[in-house]
């Protein structure tokens, strides 16, 4: 909570003294860090937003590369899961039910360049490095969920694009941050929710409303978090799972034994 | 003088055992991750198969550990209505249990279950393997009236069971038949009445074998050996590696919601759950 009552001010701070235009050969975001973490917004709609956040720090979590982005976004916590996002970039502009009941956005990662793969914590606990990305798609409540558009180029192509705008969100880096544009969109920064649904509906509506929906670049510090190696429900066997279901195969076959052995003992 | 005993729990001093069961509680219930649960509870069978001493079951505890995981899946699948997967779909109109019963849900209350089962597992040594005195011994000095009040509060639990149920053979015996609320009167006060009369005579029971007066005494003073540091450093590091990851922010957790995904586990965590294994290594003399 602290660090979000910092990272706010801070990031707002950065905002405003450092939007500016993007050199065309140089990735914008290069001063602020040197770290980049693709963010894909697929509404329902078909609809894509994509955002390049760079970052000095080692690691981002989701929350912060969503704080940084611009994109408005709204959430609610479930315990040791970490924050669901509720309502994003103005999708749906208000709701009642986290997740939704009809729809709701599901979270997926893509780790080093790889394929998507759904995200079995929340954004708040997700950690992204350097080539990572983080993807979001608005989708119906039954069924498995699609994965959105590939990230792929993101970060590559954003510095081409014109207009772009640039958040350095560290109080520290602000002066550091090279970037700045003529023309500056409104730029949306997360309302934080609180847990009444309805004022948390009544917060992500009003922070919808400034949002803007264009392709940028931007840049962040930000506090580097624990690494745990991250967890892959598709593709890949998690090591970690592997070696519980080795372990835990072991000791139940050694209680299976012991149990048989006492009640042969007792006859 | 007081003489120094071997340890009644098995190879394990009382004290060994309770900080034992309280890391195993920590490491169970800090994250609802199943994985974690699942082998918290198979290191708790393991050590107390081990350890059981002769002519004690698990039969009861098996029976309860099981209702109650069964019972908290059921719980969540019925109340919760999340997830992508619907198994089976109830008419809308029922009250509470109406709409669609999702896979997720089921893998969440089964994940709330395993919970229960591993800290029940956990907790177990210290009703199945030691004695009742031997719990209140090992407390700190500053608790050893609270645990005495804590221990003889839950013996009056199962005294008030078989109360009840001797005062509603009773009452049968003389014709008394079940029927609405009130008919229960006639088994309810006497039941309460007795457990009172059980209450003050245990009291008067204390106080003429001096309770109160003084640190409670023991003929044998439970030794404290090399074995049972080694077990309590082993099952601290583990419940202090749980709690350290939980505060540095790592994912842990599991949630099944919406779409049901893996758990995510880390490598050490895992090893951390075997630490807790160390009293079924050391074993059980004969």
């Amino acid at each position: 909570m602290r660090r979000r009552a910092l990272f706010l001010p801070a990031a707002l701070l950065a905002a405003l003294a450092s939007v500016a235009p993007v050199a065309p050969t140089v990735p914008a975001c290069a001063a602020a860090g040197s770290n980049h973490a693709a963010l894909v917004v697929e509404h329902g709609d078909g609809s894509v937003v994509t955002r390049c956040v760079a970052f000095a720090a080692d690691a981002i979590s989701g929350e912060e590369l969503l704080n940084v982005s611009g994109v408005a976004w709204s959430s609610q916590t479930f315990g040791g899961f970490g924050d669901a996002v509720c309502a994003l970039d103005t999708e749906p502009a208000h709701y009642v039910d986290c997740p939704g009941k009809d729809r709701y956005w599901a979270v997926f990662v893509a780790r080093g360049g790889g394929a998507w793969q759904l995200a079995s914590v929340g954004i708040s606990t997700l950690m992204l490095h350097g080539g990572d990305a983080a993807g979001f798609r608005y989708v119906p409540a039954s069924g498995v969920p699609d994965a959105p558009v590939s990230p792929v180029g993101v970060c590559a192509a954003a510095p081409a694009q014109t207009p772009r705008q640039s958040v350095a969100a560290s109080a520290a880096t602000a002066n550091a941050a090279t970037a700045s544009t003529a023309t500056a969109p409104p730029i949306a920064l997360r309302t934080p929710v609180a847990a009444n649904p309805t004022s948390a509906a009544a917060a992500a509506t009003a922070a919808l409303a400034l949002s803007p929906v264009t392709d940028s670049i931007v840049a962040a510090t930000a506090p580097p978090g624990p690494r745990v190696p991250a967890p892959s429900p598709s593709g890949d066997p998690d090591p970690g799972l592997l070696l519980a279901a080795g372990v835990g195969g072991g000791l139940a076959g050694l209680a299976v034994l012991r149990f048989l052995s006492g009640r042969r003992s007792r006859r | 003088m007081q003489e120094s005993l071997a340890p009644r729990g098995g190879t394990l001093a009382p004290r060994a055992w309770v900080v034992w069961s309280l890391a195993a509680v920590t490491v169970a219930l800090v994250s609802d991750n199943p994985v974690y649960r699942g082998l918290v509870a198979l290191v708790a069978l393991n050590v107390l198969l081990v350890s059981l001493p002769p002519g004690r079951r698990l039969g009861t505890l098996g029976v309860t550990v099981l209702v109650a995981a069964a019972l908290a899946a059921l719980i969540n699948v019925l109340a919760s209505h999340t997830g992508a997967n619907a198994l089976v779909r109830l008419p809308a109109g029922l009250p509470l249990v109406g709409g669609p019963l999702t896979l997720e849900s089921l893998a969440f209350g089964g994940a709330l279950g395993l919970g229960l089962v591993a800290a029940l597992l956990a907790v177990a040594p210290l009703a199945l393997v030691l004695e009742p005195h031997d719990v209140v011994d090992a407390m700190p000095a500053s608790l050893e009236r609270t645990g005495v009040a804590v221990a003889t509060s839950l013996n009056l639990v199962s005294g008030f069971g078989r109360t009840f149920t001797e005062v509603r053979d009773a009452q049968r015996m003389r014709g008394w038949k079940p029927g609405g609320l009130r008919s229960w009167n006639e088994v309810l006060v006497p039941t309460v009445l007795t457990a009172i009369e059980d209450s003050v005579r245990l009291a008067e029971a204390m106080e003429a074998r001096a309770f109160g007066a003084g640190r409670r005494t023991s003929y044998a003073a439970p030794s404290f050996r090399r074995l049972d540091a080694v077990v309590v450093v082993a099952a601290l590091s583990a419940a202090a590696l749980f709690v350290g990851l939980r505060l540095a922010g790592a994912p842990m957790d599991w949630y099944p919601y919406p779409t049901l995904s893996l758990p995510p586990v880390h490598p050490l965590l895992v090893v951390g759950c075997l630490g807790l294994a160390l009293p079924a290594v050391v074993g059980r003399p004969e």
